[in-house]
């Protein structure tokens, strides 16, 4: 076996080597927020080139969502760490060098790092406006707030809580947090660029080809035909290699120096340029003392740091998924996207998912302790259905939310004893609306190549496609050759995010293989998927389809130290049909270990708005040896069923779980992750010794 | 970023301590590299010059005859795999076994992990409480320093400009030792609190690490009579803890009563 990944074969966006080419370092700044009163790049030395903000001045301003990014700081750096000059020279230690001779003069200001503090009125403004943007990956109506940090604001407004819970038997009310983490992907951010005249070639670790393609065309002002985005298979994403993020820098290095330019991130970069989202959000839940839930309110906070990149659509996310797998009639939800002058915040595998199941599973055990009914019952007496409407107004169909609940409770022994085990529900949704093409190519030699943006980041999306094509095409496996993603040359896709790749590709690659054999060498398929929601309302399609998963853990906790031990995790999810069994199985794993450390050990650290921990030493991911006792999982499949995304499913429940599992010992932690020394404090208060 | 630094390869130790003493603190010490590679890394740290121990013969000995003598480029990994360690100095086989992952042990050295001295490193600790020495040498000769005498602050030493760990000696012998490495995260983090105990006979030592800018031990509070618990408690308030990501200086202390009782324990009978 000599798997091009085990033998180095690989040929990643940093191994990307072009005649002439440079290398570039990025300067930036020390401030969490300051103006920038002078720059200076006399002392540099001959032969290296550098970018500075008077040369990105004339560029144009870019973001997924919110127009609110340019190339570089121009006067204002708005987190530290926030790029102000770039040099390029012919390596990266050269150019370093160079670096190190820039003046920059600062003139700092007020910052804020808590988004609710943030997104009050008297809060320093990390932005002047919020300019919605024309991008595609702007789908749904923004709703900047004036003259405040919030660049999103997300309701979902059905029925009347406030009044429902006046009728309510038990109502519990809870605030909760999580923490900012890194994805910690193995392969750092690494771009190159090249002008060809007035064509730009960019080969890139992306998630997002076409959505990058656009925003570089905003940049540079050019036609996005005139840009070629190359996508080699990534060693790691997570969401991180989403939209702009060196490419920028990359290509206006390239076109000043005339030559093509390499940037790839230094490890400690990687804290700077995108984390997830830290949150706050305030639960209050009511039911009827039969366990009938009838009212649920949620406030989410999602702190996007000082860029909004996609945090709006990760605000909406995180609110239109909190109300849960349950039928409640009463659901109002306000989840604000607030800038702070954190380096910013963005997509990050669950998606804002992970945040409000944490909340809202929580609120649930709580309220069943009130109830004094089993957390398992309540659930089941309140799981969604087919047939059932959600929040959203959308009627929800082919439902498993009870079949994986049983599935996890049933692999931790719950009926046995209930002490120290846990168990979480999590409904989250798929990119809707989105589209997805992918072409079909019948070569003279008998085999077929595939073409289509779906990118590989190690999650096995190009092997899956090629199993697809040759399932649908009736060949081997063997006879496929799936083709780096060019969009010069592949067709338009969304982007490769929220798990709908396997999806979406699948149907767009039916209809190809039909064109295909009706037109003999070359066919084309697309798939639209519809939908969206009213932000004001929350009313509309949320989701084509819904992912859906549970989890259940058991902890031993020492109780004079705090410390958690997970003996047993299980996560069970609707895969609907299993395309490729060992990456799926992978992925259920690979999400409950980022769960794992995400329920117990990460957390970015910062202190008056520096990352303090942006080191793998100091920042702490699972090890092999921190893996529970017993790991294991389902992929809960139906006959005849489509194909369920899965690559994110598994993570999100697992916090909430194992949260669950130490609230059964009657130890409350409502913030992540769950460090010995917060529930240290939740023995102490339990035992009445604090407050 | 300054330039690369001089590379100082010797090929005996006589050639090492000449250079040491020529280039003295400019010349930066790297037998594994773990910790100097990350110093570097982090900008930490811009030497002018590298001395490489890697090319030095005759460091990387393991010998047990009554004390065991682990040579200064032994490396971690070496310790926790030697069958005589494992058998006569468990707890010390068992402090180099549970560092970090055995990436890194494969690669961290008796010599290194003394002469950094990082407060947060686990064998410090438990050579500190078996009342192991290190053998020093420079071109001037030849001395011996207490563990507890060589670490004396974060990143603090005793040794001279010119000299060199060779050696470190533990005291063989009837002993009863443990170490408990207490971790607030990560299986492969570095310890919160760290404890070390040693009995031989009437002699009790009890060495904190992790929790303070070097190993805390207090020799007065080390009484043989008293119970694991009446010297945890005693310790919790001797020592003045830090707060650092892996835990606040409040929470230290509570650790530290909890776990100096249960490493007493360990070799209580």
């Amino acid at each position: 076996m000599s798997d091009p990944r085990v033998t180095g074969a690989v040929r990643y966006a940093q191994d990307v080597e072009l005649p002439d080419m440079l290398e570039a370092r990025i300067v930036r700044s020390p401030y969490p927020h300051a103006g920038i009163a002078r720059v200076d790049a006399s002392a540099l030395p001959d032969g290296v080139v550098v970018l500075l903000p008077d040369d990105v001045r004339g560029l144009g301003v870019y973001g997924p969502q919110i127009q609110d990014a340019t190339v570089l700081a121009l006067d204002v750096a708005r987190y530290a760490g926030d790029p102000v000059a770039a040099v390029a020279a012919r390596t990266a230690r050269e150019a370093e060098q160079a670096a190190s001779l820039i003046e920059i003069d600062y003139e700092e200001l007020p910052a804020v790092f808590d988004p609710v503090e943030a997104a009050g009125d008297d809060a320093p403004r990390v932005h002047e406006i919020a300019e919605v943007s024309e991008n595609e990956a702007a789908y749904f109506d923004l709703r900047p707030q004036p003259g405040t940090n919030v660049c999103h604001r997300f309701r979902v407004r059905q029925g009347d809580p406030e009044a429902a819970f006046e009728e309510c038997d038990v109502v519990v009310e809870e605030t909760y947090r999580t923490a900012g983490a890194q994805h910690v992907h193995m392969e750092p951010h690494a771009s190159a660029a090249r002008w060809d005249g007035d064509r730009l070639e960019v080969w890139t670790g992306t998630q997002t080809p076409y959505n990058l393609r656009s925003d570089l065309a905003r940049i540079f002002l050019m036609d996005p035909e005139r840009i070629r985005i190359v996508c080699p298979p990534m060693g790691g994403a997570f969401g991180a290699k989403t939209f702009v993020r060196l490419e920028g820098i990359a290509a206006a290095l390239a076109r000043k120096a005339g030559r093509p330019v390499k940037c790839v991130l230094e490890r400690a970069e990687e804290w700077q340029t995108l984390n997830r989202h830290p949150s706050v959000i305030r639960v209050r839940l009511g039911a009827k003392a039969d366990g009938t839930l009838v009212a649920a309110r949620f406030r989410c906070w999602a702190d996007t740091g000082a860029y909004a990149d996609c945090g709006p659509g990760v605000a909406q996310k995180m609110g239109f998924a909190a109300a849960g797998p349950y039928r409640i009639p009463h659901v109002w939800v306000d989840a604000d996207c607030v800038y702070t002058n954190l380096p910013p915040n963005g997509a990050f595998r669950g998606y804002g998912q992970m945040q409000s199941t944490w909340a809202r599973e929580l609120a649930l055990d709580l309220l069943a302790d009130r109830l004094g009914i089993d957390p398992v019952e309540l659930r089941l007496k309140n799981v969604l259905h087919d047939g059932d409407r959600y929040c959203t107004g959308e009627e929800m169909h082919d439902c498993h939310y009870e079949a994986c609940l049983r599935a996890a409770a049933r692999a931790v022994d719950w009926d046995d004893a209930r002490r120290g085990k846990g168990v979480a529900l999590l409904l989250k949704g798929m990119q809707t609306p989105s589209r997805a093409e992918i072409a079909v190519e019948a070569e003279d030699d008998g085999t077929y190549t595939v073409r289509c943006a779906t990118a590989e980041m190690g999650q096995g999306a190009w092997r899956t496609i090629s199993l697809l094509a040759a399932e649908e095409l009736g060949v081997d496996v063997g006879q496929i050759r799936y083709a780096v993603p060019d969009t010069d040359i592949g067709p338009y896709d969304t982007r490769t995010t929220s798990s709908r790749s396997t999806y979406v590709m699948a149907r767009a690659l039916r209809e190809a293989v039909r064109d295909l054999r009706a037109n003999g060498r070359r066919g084309h398929g697309m798939i639209e998927i519809p939908g969206g929601l009213d932000p004001d309302t929350g009313q509309g399609v949320a989701s084509h389809h819904w992912h859906q998963g549970a989890a259940a853990a058991e902890v031993r906790v020492d109780e004079e130290t705090g410390k958690v031990e997970v003996v047993r995790l299980h996560a069970a999810i609707y895969a609907g049909r299993v395309v490729n069994r060992p990456g799926a199985e992978l992925q259920n794993e690979g999400s409950m270990i980022m769960g794992l450390g995400t329920a117990l050990y990460e957390e970015i650290d910062v202190a008056d708005g520096q990352v303090t921990n942006a080191n793998l030493s100091d920042y702490e991911i699972p090890a092999f040896a921190d893996m529970p006792e017993r790991l294991t999982h389902d992929l809960i499949e139906r006959e005849g069923a489509d194909i369920h995304g899965l690559g994110e499913t598994a993570l999100p429940p697992v916090p909430a779980a194992i949260g669950n599992a130490l609230a059964s010992l009657r130890l409350h932690v409502t913030e992540l992750p769950l460090a010995p020394e917060a529930v240290l404090c939740a023995v102490d208060v339990r035992e009445g010794v604090r407050a | 970023m300054s330039p690369e630094p001089e590379w100082l390869q010797p090929r005996s130790l006589a050639e090492a301590l000449d250079l040491k003493a020529e280039r003295g603190e400019e010349a930066t010490v790297v037998a594994g590299g773990t910790f100097v590679g990350i110093l570097m890394n982090q900008g930490l740290l811009a030497p002018t010059a590298l001395l490489s121990l890697a090319r030095v013969p005759r460091l990387d000995g393991i010998e047990a005859n009554g004390d065991l003598r682990l040579g200064a480029l032994v490396t971690h990994r070496a310790v926790e795999l030697s069958l005589v360690v494992r058998e006569r100095w468990p707890a010390l086989a068992r402090s180099f076994s549970v560092v970090a992952s055995p990436r890194v042990r494969n690669q961290a050295t008796v010599g290194g992990v003394l002469a950094d001295a990082d407060y947060a490193s686990d064998p410090p600790a438990m050579l500190t409480a078996l009342g192991a020495v290190a053998v020093v040498r420079s071109s001037r000769g030849e001395r011996s320093i207490p563990i507890d005498e060589l670490i004396v602050g974060h990143y603090e030493t005793t040794l001279a400009f010119d000299e060199l760990i060779v050696e470190v000696r533990v005291p063989g012998g009837g002993h009863r030792a443990a170490y408990r490495k207490f971790r607030s995260r990560s299986h492969e983090d570095r310890p919160c609190v760290a404890v070390a105990v040693c009995r031989r006979g009437d002699d009790l030592r009890v060495v904190v690490g992790a929790v303070a800018d070097r190993p805390q031990l207090f020799p007065e509070l080390c009484d043989p009579h008293a119970t694991p618990g009446e010297i945890g408690l005693a310790y919790a308030d001797a020592i003045e803890p830090l707060s650092d990501i892996r835990g606040s200086a409040e929470y230290r202390r509570r650790v530290i009563a909890v776990e100096v009782r249960r490493a007493l324990e360990e070799i209580a009978g």
